[in-house]
């Protein structure tokens, strides 16, 4: 079926131009890549099911065919297959009535026994089936009512509905996280060839053959894989759907705010959807250089917990008190800075230590577990901004230090940082400190045990940025599902602090280009989408 | 422009007493007849006598049932897609019947909002949403009780309903009993 050796040559900024014609008009594409990406980069969209542009190319759903002269004259070839070639001559639909009349064919043998789901549907709405429809379907039905649909899939789950029509498959549990419909299948194979080819355990296979394939595990095994919701990403239809997105939303009610996933430092490009003042779902967002359009369960679930557990934002003049008597009185002060911890927040704990002097100290890094990266969208640092705290001179890994010496300081005041949830028995030393401040958004095991805890807001709700394993300056943007309006992000509440409060981001990030010479020449406002690589950067 | 010229008023019209008498017979004949023979007027007395209203009058907003008498509403949110004022709330969950995935929560309408356009019925894919209930006369002690929830969507009678098919498949309906044994097939 799949080729899994053939991944499709994406164009770049540095493709060589190539001159071909469509439509007998001459346009100039990028030359190493295949047609359907060449027509794309040029604004002709052909509608798709099949190809993805990180999977390996397949070219099994025939809805891209577009009509190439060649020397037997002009014959209809998949777009998403076809190398582009200097002079070629292409007719698309706006041309040609015969791909016009193969794409429509095409959409209708597909729809032939697709289920009429859309209303229970969850992909409706983002359906590449309903797009591909609008585009270059719109036929008239030609089926025969009486006869209905016929589902020939796994001989298991057929049933005869109460219109007397064949049906099957409609709930088939694929695993702890994924629920199957095979009725909707149209048996692209994509998750088929993301299993095999980027998650890299081929736990979903197509059995049967023709109209009676459908999708299934191997006998008694489960689809189980750290990457396996990213099936239902890449699905087009909604025959893969994630079991807690199930029913929750519908799609079209989902507002989208892109950002970075602060719980590793390979920093996922994240889309948060949200709604009613709630995150319903997180969702990759496509960046070639970080994580592609891959998110791993880890990072994807995560939100589920971000708005319990939170703490309240009480007791700041308690905060500024301590803060002003160490000042007055003497006595040392270890700023611990976690991993969630943005550029803005470490800008602003370098101005607390400075505003603080030589008394104060800081310390940063995780007893978490290192890992190594999986090469799909997990670094396996739990340490986010692990290149940011270097770039900005925070030590990024001395918390043993912090244990050693832990006698030595009077006030402890950590952001971000679980020192207690993460390592009990190592972090057991700093309870010696006699006053210990933690700035969290979670009434954490640090909360619990700190004298102080103050509550700020998490990293889904706040301004900011990062700087990933790959060196690479990503942004963050608030989503508007703050439990409580009155929690401020860390570094208005650290530079308040410190004396002189930053308003916004961008004033902290202005800060932070004082501290750190690579940040210096970017605003806040001119970081990418997808990023900014910095100088040494190895991506 | 136009110029109308009014016609000067009589001696008799200008002594205004006359007229004045008049306009009171009128009044008074009207109040004869009500009192004495009030059959004849052509209004309706209102609490006492209601207005003959047709099923196509959009009204109070129900929720067909299917023979088992879970509503028929899939939960797909259409109707509140297409509700111009807002006023529909769904909420979704998993059906625990195995031929049907998805299934109604949470239904509200707020007929304080609602404008009574009928445009969410025209929306629904599964004719589980009407407006022919007839319940024109909406009076509540307090705004939340306005708000009309699933069950009494789905609390109506179908021996109010005698003329539709549809409505006699649910429970009590004369056609129930055949479409159970429809509904009820094997499934595997």
């Amino acid at each position: 079926m799949s080729n899994y050796y053939n991944m499709p040559k994406l164009p770049t900024e540095n493709s060589p131009k190539v001159e071909i014609f469509v439509d007998d008009k001459p346009v100039m594409v990028p030359g190493d890549t295949n047609l359907l990406e060449a027509l794309k980069a040029v604004g002709i969209e052909t509608p798709h099911v099949c190809y993805h542009p990180y999977l390996p190319v397949s070219g099994n759903c025939r809805q891209c065919l577009v009509e190439q002269e060649g020397p037997r004259g002009r014959m209809l070839v998949i777009a998403c297959y076809t190398p582009v070639a200097p002079g070629m001559k292409i007719y698309t639909p706006a041309s040609s009535a015969r791909v016009k009349n193969a794409r429509k064919a095409t959409q209708e043998f597909m729809l032939v026994n697709h289920p009429l789901d859309c209303p229970i549907c969850d992909k409706a709405g983002e359906c590449t089936l309903q797009e591909n429809y609008m585009e270059a379907g719109q036929n008239e039905s030609r089926m025969r009512p009486e006869y209905g649909k016929n589902y020939h899939g796994n001989p298991a789950h057929q049933f005869i509905d109460a219109k007397g029509q064949l049906r099957g498959g409609k709930h088939v549990d694929l695993g702890p996280r994924v629920l199957l419909d095979e009725e909707r299948c149209v048996q692209c194979d994509r998750c088929v060839r993301f299993m095999r080819s980027i998650a890299g355990s081929e736990q979903l296979q197509l059995a049967g053959r023709a109209d009676h394939t459908y999708i299934t595990t191997f006998p008694g095994e489960k689809l189980d894989h750290e990457y396996d919701l990213c099936v239902t990403d890449v699905c087009p239809v909604g025959a893969m759907t994630a079991k807690y997105f199930r029913f929750q939303k519908r799609v079209w009610l989902l507002s989208h705010t892109p950002t970075i996933s602060m719980d590793d430092s390979l920093g996922a490009n994240i889309w948060l959807d949200h709604a009613d003042g709630r995150i319903y779902r997180v969702m990759p967002r496509c960046n070639p250089e970080v994580n592609r359009s891959w998110l791993s369960n880890t990072s994807r679930l995560a939100f589920q917990q971000f708005d319990k557990n939170r703490l309240p934002a009480m007791g700041f003049r308690v905060i500024q008190e301590v803060i002003s008597e160490t000042k007055s009185v003497g006595g040392k002060v270890a700023l611990v800075a976690g991993g969630a911890c943005t550029i803005e927040d470490l800008a602003a704990l370098r101005m607390l230590k400075d505003s603080l002097g030589d008394s104060a100290e800081l310390f940063g890094g995780t007893f978490k577990k290192v890992g190594a990266p999986d090469g799909i969208a997990m670094s396996g640092d739990p340490m986010a901004n692990r290149m940011g705290f270097k770039l900005m001179g925070v030590p990024d890994d001395n918390l043993a230090d912090l244990v050693k010496r832990a006698g030595e300081f009077k006030v402890l005041v950590t952001v971000n940082a679980d020192l207690f949830g993460e390592d009990a028995a190592a972090a057991s030393a700093l309870e010696k400190i006699p006053s210990r401040i933690a700035l969290s958004a979670f009434n954490d095991a640090t909360a619990a045990k700190a004298t102080l805890a103050f509550g700020i807001r998490h990293w889904s709700e706040i301004q900011g940025s990062m700087v990933n394993s790959l060196n690479i300056l990503q942004k963050l943007n608030a989503c508007p599902v703050c439990p409580d309006e009155k929690l401020r992000p860390a570094y208005e509440v650290l530079s308040e602090l410190a004396g002189a409060k930053f308003g916004c981001a961008s004033e902290a990030f202005r800060q932070a280009g004082a501290y750190a010479p690579a940040l210096s020449g970017l605003t806040y406002d001119s970081i990418k989408s997808t990023g900014n690589l910095l100088e040494g950067g190895n991506a | 422009m136009r110029v109308i010229r009014q016609k000067p008023m009589t001696l008799g019209e200008r002594l205004y007493i006359f007229e004045a008498l008049r306009g009171l017979w009128t009044t008074l004949k009207h109040a004869a007849r009500g009192l004495f023979r009030y059959e004849t007027l052509p209004t309706i007395s209102y609490p006492e006598g209601k207005p003959e209203v047709r099923n196509t009058y959009r009204a109070k907003h129900r929720l067909m049932l299917r023979p088992d008498g879970t509503p028929r509403c899939v939960a797909c949110g259409m109707c509140a897609a297409a509700c111009p004022a807002h006023c529909i709330f769904i909420e979704a969950t998993a059906s625990d019947d195995p031929r049907i995935e998805k299934r109604v929560m949470r239904f509200d309408i707020d007929h304080l909002t609602c404008v009574f356009c009928g445009l969410c019925v025209e929306a629904c894919p599964v004719d589980a949403l009407r407006m022919d209930t007839k319940e024109m006369v909406f009076e509540h002690r307090n705004r939340d009780d306005f708000v009309a929830h699933l069950y009494d969507l789905t609390n109506w009678d179908p021996k109010d309903y005698p003329d539709d098919e549809q409505s006699q498949v649910a429970p009590g309906g004369t056609k129930n009993a055949e479409a159970l044994r429809v509904w009820g097939m094997e499934v595997k």
